[in-house]
């Protein structure tokens, strides 16, 4: 129970389909954990259950020691706990600026009069949120892009984006779906050095991946899901060799 | 250098205009349609809180509207309040009473809230029609007073021009305003993404209240003025078919602009008036017009200005 996140015994059923079957791991402070499992064996569904977009039928969430299981997204979010979606979302009718600018919510007081009378406080918390949000765009290469409607980048600087608008707030947790999904080879590199140094930083980095080579190179420990149930866990090397998994990807 | 200067100095024009209008209009006709026009501005301005800016279908207005005009109405002729607070009464009833419509019908989907709003508003309409002992049902609420603050009345067709003029130049400033800010900011994340609006910690619910609460407050301080306008309350106030106008607005102008929302509103409002010089073919010449600019201007008129805005900057920096 010294996780800074901790699952336990989750189980989420569509329509009397088990998609998640009594799931439990913790994740400790300053780890990079991927996640990884054939098509459909709910490792999606765990992201969302996490997150707040689906309630489970049956387990808790735990962010350090608060139980987050019924809190809605937006509540989780705020607390130090943000998610990436597979598919790339962004607000494609704001610019990059102003897509980074909305991601720091969680540092923003619920002060809606001082949003308003745009007050002393509020004042100097935007100015350290573009602050924070051009040194990110100039790290992630995406200066020259600042103004440009978010909807009108290329799809790799979209997931570049994204990426950056999930660490926006510096998360203590972020929950990355697929960052690397349909990427160049290129990119991907790009990406996989930007997930490192934000985990380097200390930070925890919990990550849903297909690219077995980003897997292998950069976590420090992989989950297998098949079918929604957990059957391995421990370091790269080890998982790579385990024949449960092997099974799972490969059949018998 | 010149063009950033020219908006502010274009506003300053307008306003200078405006002020100006009674003094040459002496018409009470003319300055009728004018005070008409000007509440329509705020009421449009009011609406696109909630349509333009949050993206969510309310039917709903004329309720709030006529909701202000029977607090107004009422706390006037029955208990005697002042006219500031009667507006402020209107603003705070209509807005309170947003919640309880709002908290249920967000909850669901997109069209359950037009669903939910349209019942409200046909509710409400039913309420003034039957609720004899409070509205006085179709016998309307009659001698409402003419509004004065402090010494200064308003009884005369120029001085509530003016009176009406200042409290929709309040509102469009408010809007701006709050557009402008941070919670703006988060009305457009709700607009284009619920989902993704609450995984960066902005809560849909929280900011589509917020937004429907304003827009309703701010629906009932001109359903109050219109009170004070007309000096009588009738159930017919709340008609949906205002809706009707006010999308129509809405879409001539540019939903989610405030300047585009002002233009829809001065056209959609004026134009009809203006077309009484030709009687019979007045609805078919305004059905032309707004065909007319929607097919010239598909973003409504505020698409059009900024098409010519940006061709005039290309021109300024080519020079």
């Amino acid at each position: 129970m010294n996780g800074v996140l901790e699952v336990e015994r989750i189980t989420k059923r569509f329509f009397g389909l088990t998609v998640l079957d009594d799931v439990s791991f913790g994740v400790k402070p300053g780890e990079l954990l991927s996640i990884i499992g054939p098509n459909g064996s709910g490792k999606t569904t765990l992201f969302n259950v996490i997150s707040g977009f689906l309630r489970a039928e049956r387990g808790r969430v735990r962010f350090h020691d608060t139980d987050i299981t019924t809190w809605p997204p937006h509540a989780i979010a705020r607390r130090g706990l943000v998610r990436t979606f597979q598919d790339v979302r962004l607000f494609a009718g704001l610019s990059a600026l102003d897509n980074l600018r909305l991601a720091v919510q969680q540092h923003q007081e619920e002060d809606l009069l001082g949003r308003f009378v745009w007050s002393p406080k509020v004042r100097r918390m935007e100015r350290e949120a573009t602050h924070r949000a051009t040194a990110l765009l100039e790290e992630f290469g995406l200066f020259e892009q600042r103004h440009m409607r978010a909807g009108l980048l290329s799809y790799g600087q979209r997931k570049l984006l994204e990426f950056a608008m999930a660490i926006m707030p510096e998360p203590e947790v972020v929950l990355l779906d697929e960052p690397a999904a349909a990427v160049n080879p290129t990119m991907i590199n790009t990406l996989t050095e930007h997930i490192v140094a934000y985990n380097s930083a200390g930070h925890t980095v919990v990550l849903i991946e297909h690219n077995m080579g980003v897997v292998m190179d950069i976590s420090h420990r992989v989950l297998v899901l098949d079918s929604g149930r957990l059957i391995a866990q421990g370091p790269p090397e080890q998982v790579r060799e385990n024949p449960l998994v092997l099974e799972a990807y490969f059949g018998r | 250098m010149s063009l950033g200067r020219a908006p502010v100095l274009l506003q300053l024009g307008l306003l200078v205009l405006l002020v100006l209008v009674p003094q040459v209009i002496q018409l009470s006709y003319l300055l009728d349609v004018l005070i008409v026009t000007v509440m329509y501005v705020g009421l449009a301005l009011s609406y696109d809180l909630i349509v333009g800016h949050v993206g969510s279908l309310s039917l709903a207005q004329p309720a709030f509207y006529g909701i202000g005009a029977y607090a107004v109405a009422l706390l006037s002729t029955r208990v005697g309040w002042p006219t500031v607070a009667c507006l402020a009464a209107a603003a705070i009833i209509a807005g309170l009473l947003a919640l309880p419509v709002g908290i249920p019908s967000f909850r669901l989907s997109q069209y359950s809230f037009a669903i939910g709003t349209l019942g409200f508003a046909t509710v409400a309409q039913l309420v003034a029609q039957n609720w004899i002992d409070l509205t006085d049902g179709p016998m309307c609420v009659t001698g409402v007073p003419k509004a004065s603050i402090g010494g200064l009345s308003f009884a005369t067709l120029p001085s509530f021009y003016y009176f009406v003029l200042a409290v929709v130049i309040g509102i469009f400033l408010f809007t701006r305003r709050l557009v402008g800010s941070r919670i703006g900011r988060s009305f457009a994340a709700v607009h284009e993404n619920e989902l993704l609006a609450s995984a960066v910690g902005v809560s849909p619910l929280k900011y589509k209240l917020l937004a429907f609460s304003l827009s309703a407050a701010l629906a009932g301080v001109i359903g109050g003025m219109y009170a004070y306008y007309v000096n009588v309350v009738c159930p017919t106030e709340l008609s949906l078919f205002i809706t009707l106008n006010l999308l129509v607005i809405l879409f001539i102008g540019g939903a989610g602009s405030p300047r585009g929302v002002v233009l829809g509103a001065i056209a959609g409002t004026s134009l009809p008036e203006l077309l009484r010089l030709a009687s019979s073919w007045r609805l078919v010449l305004f059905g032309v017009a707004l065909l007319v600019i929607i097919n010239f201007f598909p973003d409504g008129l505020e698409g059009g200005l900024r098409r010519i805005e940006r061709r005039l900057a290309r021109r300024s920096t080519s020079a």
